[in-house]
């Protein structure tokens, strides 16, 4: 059976009530029901942009600071199992893309999308392996990477 | 007001209306005249001879002394005053030598000194000096008047349960600034030494950076208004370059008394057991923290703890540092690593309208039953029922 990676809308105590949407992101079957119970939480996803502590709603209008939109991930667990074939669903691959697990679906391909999206990997990314030789071994992939993308 | 009255001394008016000993007859023709009548009451009449007589003090208030009531006596005499001429043979002019070089001269002459004893009798003798001519320059200030008693800082003479309380001066709330603002020297340890609560330390510093940021914008300051007040109440001083630099303004350490330690309680402990406020604290309320660490200065206690130890200061002014710089080191390491768990799990991605703020967190805390109390993620199943009436909840643990 296909394993998707989805959202799910979670309405237990604490969770989405009306007006009040609130999402796991999950693993499940593909063909089980939205809700149901799944095969593994990975996180949340709170699609309501919220004003961060110590932060006012005028400082947002005034334009001092943003809201956020909080997302909790386990990033090596979604990692692993994007590997061995999960299927995400549209919106669980935009959101994985802005960390740059996935090729964004929609947004152009090109150095400054690379850049960007490397800005913002965490190190479970990066392969473990010993600290010498790994390091030389990125530099020079990096080199080459700059050399390569102008081209 | 005359001071000191007392109200069997206040008489009801002479005359007195209701509704049946008002006369019947209205009056024939209208007063038409309406200035206000000059009568001479008695009470008015009073008032005039005490503000011509012994009020007269108030209108111009001593310079460096409150203006208060009590401070003096029915014909208008400062009551300190008197008290004090009385006693001025008893002031202590004697055990300073005003004549350096005869002090010094005699200090050489002396053979059981050492240079050393010599440099540090020369120097008390100059503190000393300087604490005279700075007790002379105070007294001076407020007009050779003695000092204020308790009993003459009650400014409301009916309420003698109210005490005037000193503020802080003008020199003192600078000092503090410059403490913590310029030097950095952490709230606490200020507060310690300077004899002020923690709280009001902050509240002055605070004040002052306001203080000075308005300064530089060149905003007006209410300068009259803050003078004319400090004037009238009582101060605590900050006098540098004294035996004294330091008056202390209020207890620093008192314990708070929280909310959950008024309750009295019954609490079987047995003999053998040693129960210190560690379990008092426990037994008030699981969460409440035991008085050694509630307490607003814990260093003070500990000082006064390594006092009877029987350290002497310089072993105690070592251990002082040593605590600080543990402290230090602790702050600076939990800093470390909240940094660095931010700089592992925290990635903001900026979007069109809004940032989304990434959180990596591990999925594994649901543990096998996936209820962990740590997992991330709403929960799945039925809902708890250990509320439920019948339902006993068994911990499964034993703190």
């Amino acid at each position: 059976m296909v394993l998707k990676l989805r959202l799910a809308r979670i309405s237990t105590p604490g969770g989405a009530k009306r007006h009040h949407p609130r999402y796991n992101i999950v693993l499940a079957h593909a063909r089980t029901a939205r809700d149901s119970l799944p095969l593994e939480v990975l996180g949340t996803y709170n699609p309501i942009p919220s004003t961060p502590a110590g932060v006012t709603e005028e400082d947002v209008r005034a334009g001092r600071a943003r809201k956020v939109k909080e997302i909790k991930v386990d990033v090596s667990r979604a990692k692993y199992w994007l590997g061995v074939g999960a299927q995400p669903s549209d919106t669980v691959w935009r959101v994985l893309s802005m960390i740059g697990l996935l090729e964004p679906k929609y947004l152009p391909t090109g150095p400054q999308t690379e850049k960007a999206l490397k800005a913002v990997r965490f190190p479970t990314h990066l392969p473990a392996a010993p600290a010498s030789a790994s390091t030389t071994a990125n530099a020079s992939a990096e080199v080459q990477g700059s050399r390569t993308t102008p081209a | 007001m005359p001071p000191r009255i007392s109200p069997s001394r206040l008489t009801k008016p002479s005359t007195c209306e209701c509704f049946r000993s008002r006369p019947q007859n209205p009056p024939a023709a209208r007063n038409f005249h309406a200035s206000a009548r000059h009568e001479v009451t008695r009470l008015r009449r009073g008032m005039y001879d005490w503000l011509k007589g012994p009020g007269k003090v108030f209108r111009k208030p001593l310079r460096g002394s409150t203006n208060y009531l009590s401070a003096y006596n029915k014909t208008g005499d400062l009551v300190r005053v008197r008290k004090d001429n009385r006693d001025d043979r008893t002031k202590p002019s004697e055990g300073i030598e005003e004549d350096e070089t005869a002090a010094s001269e005699r200090d050489l002459n002396d053979q059981s000194l050492t240079d050393d004893d010599r440099d540090i009798r020369a120097r008390e003798r100059e503190m000393a000096r300087q604490t005279r001519k700075a007790e002379d320059v105070e007294t001076e200030a407020r007009g050779g008047v003695p000092r204020e008693r308790s009993v003459d800082m009650r400014p409301y003479p009916l309420n003698q349960h109210f005490t005037s309380q000193p503020v802080l001066s003008e020199a003192l709330r600078e000092q503090l600034y410059v403490q913590v603002a310029v030097e950095e020297r952490d709230l606490s340890s200020v507060a310690a030494s300077f004899g002020v609560d923690i709280r009001r330390v902050a509240a002055a510093v605070r004040l002052k950076t306001i203080e000075k940021q308005w300064e530089d914008e060149g905003k007006p300051l209410a300068k009259p208004y803050s003078d004319a007040i400090l004037s009238m109440l009582p101060t605590t001083p900050f006098q540098p370059e004294t035996a004294n630099p330091i008056t202390p303004h209020e207890p620093i350490n008192d314990l708070p008394v929280h909310p959950h330690t008024r309750q009295q309680l019954f609490y079987p402990a047995s003999e053998s057991r040693q129960f210190t406020r560690e379990d008092a604290a426990k037994v008030f309320s699981a969460k409440l923290l035991p008085a050694d660490q509630r307490i607003p200065l814990p260093m003070l206690v500990d000082l006064e703890k390594w006092k009877l130890e029987g350290l002497d200061r310089q072993q105690r002014q070592a251990r002082q540092v040593q605590k600080d710089r543990d402290a230090r080191e602790e702050a600076a390491a939990k800093e470390t690593a909240r940094v660095e768990w931010e700089e592992r799990t925290q990635r903001v991605v900026k979007g069109r309208r809004w940032d989304f703020a990434f959180q990596d967190i591990s999925a594994e805390k649901v543990g096998r039953d996936g209820w962990g109390r740590e997992a991330v993620g709403y929960r799945y199943g039925m809902p708890h029922v250990d509320r439920k009436r019948g339902v006993i909840k068994i911990p499964t643990s034993v703190a």
